[in-house]
């Protein structure tokens, strides 16, 4: 059953926050909402909240409407972004405040608040700062208050707004992990909102990518990943980079080569737009073979090595990235001319109001040799 | 410059800039000193300087025991009047989007700009005998201008903007996610504002309220429009004092030591709030 979310729209004066967003959440699911800041992933999580209403649409959980029952009453957890926490209280002060606020014939025992809070606190690995106040506190370990606070009402939907997003490079990686299993052994529904596509695509089991407003493609990880819907995810999570070419006789042409567009209808699609990834931009095994680009940038990280390369026809530099070892084999120094292959090109096809209506992963001109290594012929046209 | 420098140096000073901190710190002092302590001081001094029995006697007349009981009734009554007010305009300023905000936001300013006695004469035109609704408020017997009602709408008026001008900017600053936190935690309106709103401003709440009281209790142009000055009936303390102050110099001195002493007590008790604030934010 799960959260059926159908056609939301949310507009603020003249800016559309949410344009006809529908989505369906498994029971337990892990998912995350990837966008750009504006981009309406913070408006649909305060709908949910029950602290905003939207304009039109419907959220119904289990086949009841969501939307009729106020925040109170809603059953959610939100965990916002600065946590929110009540400074004026010790750490299970706020965890208990949940259940302290209830209705006195639903309100639990003094004696249970206690035990249960206990228990979260056990469960985030906070049980020995209960009397600590919120000030006293590191980000990491506030995050974890204000979570075990949401978790105290036993919510059937448990909400994050960008969880890591107020902390250290550091923590914030060791948290993904923990905050992964977590879910996994609470089992609770969570939908967590972020705009870092490393979080997302590594901590969810499934990724909805929002652009203004609108949902741009919903998949796992991996599909989100290999297979973008729209050059703005090709964009925003596969690093994708815009190439011009010309298209005649079905190929498109491109830097000096010709790419076939088999399965593509090139006469459909009033606007094209080819994308290369960066980790699809590989060094020539061999010197005169490939496009000829100049090493204007490097820079070495974990292990890779990402290039800025100046290829002709393209005002940006195009970024590469390499294995380092690669690269050092290769032997060459920023301001290098090098010969590089694209791999793999995808191609969007657009229709007048912009919307995507094809897409082909294009590989390059006599690759049925080995994709992988090269080499390539050119194929002059 | 040199002002500027001695303002921004942190560390050792070098010494053109010892110089300029002597001077703008014994600036500061012996402006204060001859502004505010000095005079302090000789109200104390000439309200004394018959003797301590003379003293206590004149303060011990029926007419000023008057006046001050009027003034902390008057007290009483503005100050929760404009508690409640200070919250709620201030609650409604931070929390909601309406039109007029801006409106609203200007008159809660407005005591500030008008004068005392103007504020006290637009009164005496609503409510007095020839006013708008003064025929209205004498044929049901009510009685506004030279009564206590006057005095209590007198005070209200012109100690309006000091709770929620104490509020505004800190609700402001602290937002409403804490608000919507409890809401989503199942939390009803008066549960989020005793738990989770008011703890978290009730000192600004108390120094807004201090500072309402001593502006009430020593208020004087308003009042003195609307009071009529019916000596042990609709005086005030301060008009108790000015109208002393025309007969017997010292016994005025000595009902102006007890508005004095008020104003140092306030002062007090401010000083002590902000000590235990800097305190608990240290702790927590």
């Amino acid at each position: 059953m799960g959260i059926q979310i159908s056609r939301l729209y949310r507009r603020f004066g003249t800016f559309v926050a949410l344009d006809d967003v529908s989505l369906t959440i498994g029971d337990g699911e892990f998912v995350a909402v990837l966008g750009p800041s504006g981009s309406g992933k913070t408006s649909l999580l305060r709908i949910l909240a029950g602290l905003d209403q939207p304009d039109a649409g419907s959220v119904q959980r289990d086949g009841h409407d969501l939307l009729a029952l106020d925040a109170r009453r809603r059953g959610v957890g939100l965990v916002f972004q600065h946590y929110a926490l009540f400074p004026h209280m010790t750490v299970a002060q706020n965890v208990a405040f949940g259940l302290r606020v209830r209705p006195w014939r639903l309100r639990p025992k003094a004696a249970v608040i206690k035990a249960s809070v206990e228990t979260l606190l056990r469960k985030v690995e906070l049980d020995a700062l209960a009397d600590r106040y919120p000030a006293q506190l590191s980000g990491g370990q506030r995050q974890r208050v204000a979570l075990a606070r949401a978790l105290a009402i036993e919510p059937r939907l448990l909400l994050l707004d960008e969880p890591f997003g107020a902390l250290d490079a550091q923590v914030r990686v060791n948290l993904r992990g923990w905050l992964r299993e977590f879910h996994r052994s609470l089992g609770i529904t969570t939908l967590f909102v972020t705009h870092d596509q490393d979080e997302a695509l590594e901590m969810a089991d499934r990724v909805v990518v929002m652009n203004r407003g609108r949902i741009e493609q919903i998949g796992t990880p991996q599909q989100i990943y290999r297979q973008p819907a729209t050059p703005f995810v090709s964009r925003f999570i596969a690093r994708g980079q815009a190439l011009s070419g010309q298209v005649q006789d079905r190929h498109l042409h491109l830097l000096g080569q010709a790419w076939s567009l088999d399965g593509f209808d090139t006469e459909d699609a009033h606007e094209m737009t080819v994308h290369v990834q960066p980790e699809d931009i590989q060094l020539a095994p061999r010197y005169g073979d490939g496009v000829k680009a100049q090493v204007i940038g490097l820079r070495h990280v974990a292990g890779t090595v990402r290039a800025h390369l100046r290829v002709e026809h393209r005002d940006e530099p195009l970024e590469a990235e390499w294995n380092e070892r690669d690269w050092t084999r290769h032997g060459g120094a920023a301001g290098d001319v090098v010969d590089v292959h694209f791999q793999a090109l995808t191609v969007f096809g657009t229709d007048r109001e912009g919307h995507v209506r094809q897409r082909v992963t294009i590989h390059p001109p006599h690759a049925g040799v080995s994709v992988a290594v090269g080499p390539w012929r050119r194929v002059e046209v | 410059m040199a002002a500027i420098a001695a303002v921004v140096s942190i560390g050792r000073p070098s010494r053109s800039t010892r110089v300029a901190r002597l001077m703008l710190v014994g600036g500061a002092i012996s402006v204060l000193i001859g502004l505010l302590v000095l005079p302090l001081l000789t109200i104390f001094a000439q309200a004394l300087s018959q003797g301590v029995a003379f003293y206590v006697d004149a303060i011990g007349q029926p007419d000023t025991l008057a006046a001050v009981r009027l003034t902390l009734t008057v007290a009483a009554i503005a100050v929760p009047l404009n508690l409640i007010f200070g919250l709620a305009a201030a609650w409604s300023m931070t929390h909601f989007q309406f039109r007029g905000k801006a409106l609203l936001s200007a008159l809660i300013d407005l005591p500030f700009s008008v004068s005392p006695v103007v504020a006290g004469m637009m009164l005496i035109l609503i409510y007095g005998k020839d006013g708008w609704l003064g025929a209205w408020l004498e044929a049901h017997g009510v009685q506004v201008i030279f009564a206590l009602p006057g005095l209590v709408l007198a005070t209200v008026f012109v100690t309006l903007p000091f709770v929620a001008r104490e509020l505004i900017p800190l609700m402001q600053a602290q937002g409403s996610e804490q608000e919507e936190a409890a809401l989503t935690l199942g939390a009803n309106g008066w549960q989020i504002f005793f738990r989770v709103t008011l703890p978290r401003v009730r000192w600004a709440l108390l120094y807004g309220v201090l500072l309402c009281n001593a502006r009430a209790m020593g208020e004087f142009g308003a009042v003195y429009v609307v009071s009529g000055h019916l000596r042990g009936i609709t005086n005030t303390l301060p008009l108790q004092v000015d109208q002393l102050y025309q007969e017997n110099f010292t016994a005025a001195f000595a009902a102006a030591s007890l508005l004095a002493s008020l104003t140092v007590l306030t002062l007090g008790i401010k000083r002590f709030l902000e000590w235990r604030q800097s305190g608990a934010s240290d702790r927590h």
